[in-house]
C-alpha cells in the first residue's frame, strides 16, 4: 500500500524543545502523509519521546510549529488531539489497573457515544480486532506486558483515529510476540490507519515502515527508506560509535553508491 | 513610621519562629518528597517535652533541648521506617496515614493531659529587651537567633560532611545517588531523624512563648507549608527566608487589615507560590515531583 | 551486506490461541444486577431501622451513621471514584448547614425548598475554589484543600452577623414536615436513610455511566486519560460540583436534625472534612458500599467509645481512629470491601482449579 502524495496528515515544521540548558528536541521537521507508516529511530536520550510528546500536546514546543491535518495545533491540549484523531501508546504500558480489559477499551470507545451498551458494544468489536477477546473480563493488573501493549494499542484504537503514535509498543517482548504485534499493526494498516512509530527494535523497523527518520541528540540527521537507513554509515555511527567494523564496510558501499 | 517598625520587627520575630518550625519540614520534603501531616505534632511532642523536663526537674528549655529534640528525632526515624517507607510509592495513602498519625499524636496528648493547658512561666518568658523605642520579648528575639544559628548549622552540615552530601545527592537525584552507592533508605531515616530533631528542637525553644496544649501543632503546620513552598523546596535558607517573609506578611495583614485573616494570609501565599512560580524563591529542580505538575 | 539489523526477516509466529471467555453478559454488570444489587443493599441497610424503630438511642445512632455514610459516599464520588484527595469538604458542609440555618431563622423558608438550590451553590462554590487548585498532585492538593478548611472557620467565626460567629446559630423547634422538624426520632432516621439511598443510588448510575468511567481514568493515570480523549480537568470538576453539592444536602439535614450549629462543629477535620474520607477508607475507597459499610462499622463504635471513656480518657475515640487510619493506609488500603473481595476471589480461584 503506497502513501498517496496528497497534504500530510501530521507534521512538525523547525520544532524545538528546550529545558533549561538542555535542547532535547533540535529543529526538527517531518510530515507523515495519510496511510504511511514511518518509524523514528534513534539512541536513547536522541529525544524521541520528547518529540511525540510536541505531536501529542503534553508539551509545548519552545520553537516551531506543529500541524494537524492542516491546522497549527501548538495550543491545541492533549485531549482536544485526540479527540480529533490522534491515538497514542505510551513508553510504559499504562493500563488502568483496576479496570478490566474491556473497561480499558471503553474509556476510548465512549468518546463518540456516552451511552454505557454502546460504548460496550465498540469495546468488543475493538477487542475482536485486536484479538483479545478472550481476555475482556481480566483486570488489566493481571495481564501480561504483551497484553497490556495490545490493549493500549486497543483503548487507542477505539477513539477511532486517524493516526496512531506508537512509543516503542515492542519493548520487551519476545520474537514471537513481536510477530503477532506487526501482524496486527500490518492488519489495521491494510484497513487504512496511518502510523508514526518510535521502535528501538530494528528489525521490526524493517518489517513494519516506509519511511525511517533518524534521531540524534535532538536533531534529524536521515531520512529515507527502511534499506537506505538501516544501511546507512552515518547512523551505524550514531548507534554505535565510530571505528565499529560494520561502519566501514557501511562506508565503503556508501560511497559507491555516492 | 515608628508603628510601621514596630510591625516590621514583630513580622521579623514571628518570621523567625516559623522559620525555626518549617526548617524540619523543609528538609523533609526536599529529601524524601513527602508531605508529613504530623511534623506540627512533632513540634508539640518537643514543647511537652520541654514543659516536662521543666515542671519535673526544673531543666531550663534551652538545655533540655539537648535531651528532648534527640528524643523526637528517634521518634521520626521510627516513623519513617514504619509508616512512610511501606508507603512510598502511594502519595495518596501518604495522606492518610500521616493525617492519622496528626490525630494520633494530638488525641494521646490530649488523654495524658486531660485537656490542661500547659505553659512554663518564670522570668525568661516575659523578659523584655528595650531598644532604642522598640520593646522586644527576649525569648522571640533568642528564637529568631536560634532559627539563624540553626540554618547555618544545616547549611553547612550538608555542604560539609559526607552524610550532608549524601543528603543533597538523594535531593538531586535518587536514581544517580543509588548508582553511586548511597543507600538511599538510609538516608531517608536519617533525613527525617533529623527533620523530627529539628522540630522537636523548635518546640523546646518555643515553650516560653506559646501556651502547651494538644492542639498547639496546628498553629504552625499551615504556615509551615505556606513557608516551605514559598522559600522552595530542597533549600535550607529558603525556608529561612520563607519563613521570615511569612512572619511580616501575616504581621502587616494582622495590623493593617485584621488579625484573624492569618491563615487567609498563609493559603494565599501558598497559592499564588504555586500558581506563579512553583519552585519557591530558592528551591531546586526537584520540586517539581512532589506537589506541581507541568502546566497544560 | 551490512546493515545495523543484520538484516534478516522476522520468523512467523503461531496463530493466537483460541480460548473461550467469560460469557459477555458477565464482563460489566448489566443494569438489571447493578439495580437489583443495590436494592437488596438498600434493603440490608434498613433492617435496623426495622429492628429498633421504637429505641430513641439507637435510632439516634442510625441517623447519624446514616447522615455519614451518604456524606462519605458523597466525598467518595471525587475521593474515591475521581482519586482527588480532598480534606476540605467540610467547606461545602457547612455551606449546606449555615445557608439553611440562616433561611430558616431569618425568613422562616422551609428547608425542603432551599436544599437544593444551596446544594447547586455549594457545587459552583467547589468548582471555583477547586479549579485552581486541580493542577496540584494529590498531598499538595489536600493540603490546598486543608487551608480552604482553614480559611472557611476563621470566615465563619468572624461574620458574626450572618453565621452568629464563635456562638453558631440555633433553630427553634417547631415540629411539622415542611419545617423538617420531626417529634419522633424515626421520622429523622427515616429521612437520614433517604439521603444515604439517594446518594448511593446517584452512585451506582455514575459507575455505569461515562463520568463515572472517566473519572475512574483519570485517578488511575491522567496521561493516559487525555490520550483517550478526557478533559481531565472538566471531568475532575464535575466530580466535585456533584460530591460537594450531595455534602451541602448532608449539611442541610444535619442543621435540621441537631438544631445547633457553630464553627466547631462543622469545621473541626477529625469530625468532619477528615471523617468522610476516613469512613470511606475503612470501608472501601472507590466502591460503592464502602462508605456506608466504613459509616456502619466506625459510628456507632465511636458513640460507644466517646459515652464511655469521654471523661475518664477525652481524645480516646480520636486516637483510636487515628490509628485506625494509619493502620488502614498501611494494611487495608481497599478496605472492608477490600477484604471481602479478595476471599471472594480466593475462593472462586480454588473452585476453579
Amino acid at each position: 500500500m503506497t502513501a498517496n502524495a496528497s497534504a500530510p496528515m501530521l507534521e512538525v515544521r523547525n520544532a524545538s524543545k528546550q529545558f533549561g540548558g538542555l535542547r532535547a528536541v533540535d529543529g526538527v521537521s517531518l510530515a507523515v502523509r495519510p496511510g504511511e507508516i514511518v518509524s523514528i529511530i534513534g539512541p536513547n536520550g536522541a529525544g524521541k519521546t520528547t518529540l511525540f510528546n510536541l505531536l501529542t500536546g503534553q508539551l509545548v514546543p519552545t520553537e516551531g510549529e506543529v500541524r494537524y491535518l492542516g491546522e497549527a495545533i501548538n495550543a491545541l491540549p492533549p485531549h482536544e488531539r485526540a479527540r480529533r484523531g490522534m491515538g497514542r501508546t505510551f513508553q510504559i504500558a499504562k493500563p488502568l489497573i483496576a479496570l478490566n480489559a474491556l473497561e480499558n477499551v471503553m474509556i476510548g470507545a465512549f468518546l463518540h457515544d456516552a451511552n454505557l451498551n454502546v460504548a460496550r458494544d465498540r469495546a468488543y468489536a475493538v477487542l475482536e480486532r485486536v484479538g483479545m477477546v478472550h481476555l475482556a473480563a481480566r483486570r488489566a493488573g493481571e495481564l501480561t506486558l504483551s497484553e497490556r501493549r495490545r490493549l493500549e494499542v486497543a483503548r487507542a484504537l477505539a477513539l477511532e483515529p486517524k493516526i496512531v503514535l506508537l512509543d516503542e509498543v515492542m519493548a520487551g517482548l519476545n520474537q514471537a510476540e513481536v510477530g503477532i504485534e506487526i501482524d496486527l499493526l500490518r492488519s489495521l494498516h491494510a484497513q487504512g490507519l496511518t502510523f508514526l512509530i518510535i521502535e528501538h527494535n530494528l528489525k521490526v523497523v524493517r518489517a513494519f515502515s516506509e519511511r525511517v527518520i533518524v534521531l540524534d541528540r535532538g536533531k534529524l540527521i536521515a531520512e529515507g527508506t527502511a534499506d537506505q537507513i538501516l544501511n546507512s554509515a552515518a547512523v551505524i555511527e550514531a548507534y554505535l560509535g565510530a571505528g565499529h567494523v560494520g561502519s566501514e564496510r557501511a562506508a565503503a558501499s556508501d560511497e559507491v553508491r555516492a | 513610621m515608628d508603628i510601621f517598625f514596630t510591625v516590621l520587627v514583630f513580622g521579623l520575630l514571628l518570621g523567625g519562629i516559623y522559620g525555626l518550625v518549617s526548617i524540619g519540614l523543609n528538609l523533609i520534603f526536599g529529601v524524601v518528597r513527602i508531605v508529613n501531616f504530623a511534623q506540627g505534632e512533632l513540634v508539640m511532642f518537643g514543647m511537652y517535652g520541654g514543659f516536662f523536663a521543666w515542671h519535673w526537674w526544673g531543666i531550663n528549655p534551652y538545655l533540655s533541648v539537648f535531651l528532648v529534640a534527640p528524643l523526637v528525632g528517634l521518634l521520626g526515624v521510627a516513623i519513617q521506617r514504619l509508616v512512610i517507607q511501606p508507603l512510598q510509592h502511594e502519595p495518596n495513602m501518604q495522606i492518610f496515614a500521616t493525617f492519622g498519625l496528626l490525630m494520633l499524636f494530638q488525641n494521646l496528648m490530649l488523654m495524658v493531659s486531660r485537656g490542661e493547658a500547659y505553659s512554663v512561666g518564670g522570668q525568661v518568658g516575659s523578659t523584655v529587651l528595650t531598644v532604642g523605642d522598640l520593646k522586644l520579648s527576649l525569648v522571640r528575639v533568642v528564637t529568631l537567633v536560634a532559627a539563624t544559628l540553626i540554618t547555618i548549622g544545616l547549611h553547612l552540615f550538608l555542604a560539609r560532611t559526607m552524610t550532608g552530601k549524601a543528603i543533597r545527592a538523594v535531593t538531586q537525584d535518587k536514581r544517580a545517588a543509588r548508582a553511586m552507592g548511597i543507600n538511599v533508605e538510609k538516608t531517608f531515616l536519617i533525613t527525617f531523624g533529623i527533620g523530627a530533631a529539628l522540630a522537636g528542637m523548635a518546640g523546646v525553644l518555643l515553650t516560653p512563648i506559646y501556651s502547651i496544649t494538644p492542639g498547639v501543632g496546628g498553629n504552625f503546620i499551615l504556615a509551615a507549608f505556606a513557608v516551605v513552598v514559598l522559600g522552595g523546596l530542597g533549600s535550607v535558607w529558603g525556608a529561612y527566608l520563607g519563613g521570615l517573609v511569612v512572619g511580616i506578611v501575616e504581621a502587616f495583614a494582622g495590623f493593617y487589615i485584621d488579625p484573624v485573616l492569618r491563615s487567609a494570609v498563609w493559603f494565599v501565599i501558598f497559592l499564588i507560590v504555586l500558581v506563579v512560580k512553583p519552585s519557591g524563591l530558592l528551591g531546586q529542580v526537584g520540586a517539581e515531583e512532589v506537589g506541581f505538575r507541568e502546566q497544560h | 551486506m551490512s546493515s545495523i539489523d543484520g538484516g534478516k526477516d522476522l520468523p512467523r509466529p503461531a496463530a493466537a490461541p483460541a480460548r473461550p471467555g467469560a460469557p459477555r453478559h458477565e464482563v460489566i454488570a448489566t443494569a438489571q444486577r447493578a439495580w437489583l444489587t443495590y436494592l437488596g443493599g438498600m434493603a440490608l441497610a434498613f433492617l435496623p431501622f426495622v429492628a429498633f424503630i421504637n429505641d430513641a438511642h439507637w435510632l439516634n445512632i442510625l441517623a447519624l451513621t446514616y447522615l455519614m455514610g451518604g456524606l462519605a459516599a458523597s466525598w467518595n464520588i471525587i475521593g474515591g471514584f475521581g482519586g482527588q484527595f480532598s480534606l476540605g469538604h467540610g467547606v461545602f458542609f457547612a455551606i449546606g448547614a449555615y445557608s439553611t440555618a440562616i433561611f430558616v431563622t431569618r425568613w422562616g423558608v422551609s428547608p425542603w425548598l432551599t436544599m437544593i438550590p444551596i446544594a447547586i451553590f455549594a457545587a459552583c462554590v467547589a468548582m471555583l475554589i477547586s479549579w485552581p487548585t486541580f493542577r496540584l498532585r494529590g498531598p499538595f492538593f489536600a493540603i490546598a484543600t486543608l487551608a480552604f478548611n482553614e480559611v472557611a472557620f476563621v470566615l465563619a467565626n468572624h461574620a458574626e452577623s450572618l453565621t452568629g460567629g464563635p456562638r453558631g446559630l440555633s433553630i427553634p423547634f417547631k415540629a411539622g414536615l415542611a419545617n423538617m422538624i420531626f417529634r419522633d426520632r424515626w421520622a429523622y432516621a427515616l429521612l437520614m436513610f433517604a439521603f444515604v439511598a439517594l446518594v448511593i443510588a446517584l452512585c451506582v448510575w455514575l459507575r455505569r455511566s461515562r463520568l463515572g468511567y472517566y473519572l475512574l481514568a483519570v485517578r488511575e493515570d491522567e496521561d493516559a486519560a487525555r490520550a483517550a480523549g478526557i478533559n481531565v480537568l472538566g471531568v475532575k470538576l464535575k466530580g466535585m460540583a456533584l460530591s460537594a453539592g450531595l455534602t451541602a444536602i448532608g449539611g442541610t439535614l444535619f442543621t435540621m436534625y441537631l438544631r445547633y450549629i457553630d464553627p466547631p462543629t462543622l469545621f473541626t477535620l477529625p469530625e468532619v472534612g477528615v471523617k468522610f474520607a476516613l469512613l470511606s477508607l475503612i470501608g472501601g475507597i472507590g466502591t460503592i458500599w464502602g462508605p456506608l459499610l466504613g459509616a456502619a462499622l466506625i459510628v456507632p463504635f465511636e458513640n460507644w467509645l466517646r459515652s464511655a471513656y469521654a471523661d475518664s480518657l477525652p481524645g480516646l475515640s480520636l486516637a483510636i481512629l487515628g490509628l485506625l487510619m494509619v493502620l488502614a493506609a498501611l494494611f487495608m488500603k481497599r478496605g472492608v470491601m477490600g477484604v471481602i473481595d479478595d476471599l471472594l476471589k480466593r475462593r472462586r480461584g480454588k473452585g476453579a482449579s
